[in-house]
């Protein structure tokens, strides 16, 4: 099951790796497209991230992760240090579990 | 002063890049590792998946359990960017062998493609430059990967000190750095907030796909600012 998630991730992105490398793509993608690419990445950051503060265990956060992922985003859109916010994250989160169990 | 060789110029202009890519792939291996992981499978994730956001991703849905066939289907998601990005370096590729140029696609990421682009929009066209910084970031995203799962265990209970956390916390600051514009952000909540909004109902194994899917569709409801420079 892991195996064929590693072997099956790898080969689609090798794929799309390739695929524009080989043959060029129509230098013309259709704006609405490249719009819709260009989304698509933090889109996906974003759904995993979600229920990962919303639910961390699967029931609702009692707050610390919410919390913690405030203090993440005004770190990071301050200091533009992807670092910085993620040990604020973490360290924030784990003093608030401290106080609020979950 | 004479002028950098391209390889030296990919390291001393790409180095604060690699630092930080390092750094990552060192949390990706403590986390892969707590999240339960075999070391040889955390091994292969680096060595031919290779995609620093998408092995985060993995992690966090093996985890959950979700079946391989939807993993596989969000990676694919999540890469579809590096056909744009490989789209526009094939140019600079035009007089090299095909097999010389899918090797070089295998080492494609978004780092390599920002700083190579910056390179030949310069009117350099070595590519010995993409080939130093991209096979750099290869063995340094492998060596921090394999440091970081001899340290995982050693980082203790993971949810206690918040080490679970980690990779929520990158995904937000990765996020957060790449707003540009009020639709980046409404795109973001929207998947969000959709992808909770499906776990919530129980319908996790989808929610990812589906709302990563579905959220960047808002874009489009945006005025198009490209278009709008272009015109004036």
């Amino acid at each position: 099951m892991t195996w064929l998630a590693i072997a099956s991730s790898a080969i689609v992105t090798y794929l799309v790796r390739a695929l524009a490398f080989k043959t060029a793509l129509p230098s013309a993608l259709p704006r609405r497209a490249v719009r819709y690419l260009d989304a698509l990445p933090a889109a996906i950051l974003a759904a995993l991230v979600g229920p990962a503060v919303l639910m961390p265990t699967g029931t609702l956060t009692r707050g610390s992760e919410l919390i913690a992922a405030v203090v993440v985003i005004a770190v990071v859109a301050r200091s533009r240090n992807l670092l910085a916010g993620v040990l604020a994250g973490v360290a924030v989160v784990a003093l608030l579990r401290l106080v609020l169990p979950a | 002063m004479r002028a950098l060789s391209p390889q030296r110029a990919a390291l001393a202009e790409g180095w604060p890049v690699l630092v930080t890519v390092t750094v990552v792939g060192l949390t990706f291996g403590i986390v892969a590792r707590q999240s339960g992981l075999a070391p040889v499978e955390i091994v292969a994730m680096s060595l031919f998946v290779f995609a620093g956001a998408s092995q985060f991703v993995m992690v966090q849905l093996l985890k959950d359990g979700v079946a391989w066939p939807l993993i596989a289907a969000t990676v694919l998601l999540i890469n579809l960017r590096h056909l744009l990005m490989a789209a526009a370096l094939r140019p600079y590729f035009g007089r090299v062998s095909t097999v010389r140029r899918l090797v070089a696609a295998f080492f494609l990421t978004d780092e390599a493609f920002a700083m190579s682009i910056g390179w030949f929009r310069r009117g350099r066209t070595e590519l010995a430059y993409y080939v130093t910084f991209a096979v750099t970031l290869f063995l340094l995203w492998n060596a921090a990967t394999g440091i970081g799962i001899v340290l995982g265990p050693t980082i203790g209970e993971p949810r206690r000190l918040g080490v679970d956390f980690a990779i929520t916390a990158t995904f937000t600051a990765i996020v957060v750095l790449g707003v540009r514009r009020r639709s980046d952000v409404a795109v973001a909540l929207a998947a969000a907030l959709m992808a909770s909004a499906l776990a919530y109902v129980g319908a996790s194994v989808i929610a990812v796909v589906a709302a990563g899917a579905l959220a960047p569709l808002l874009v489009l409801l945006f005025p198009d600012l490209r278009d709008k420079a272009e015109v004036a």
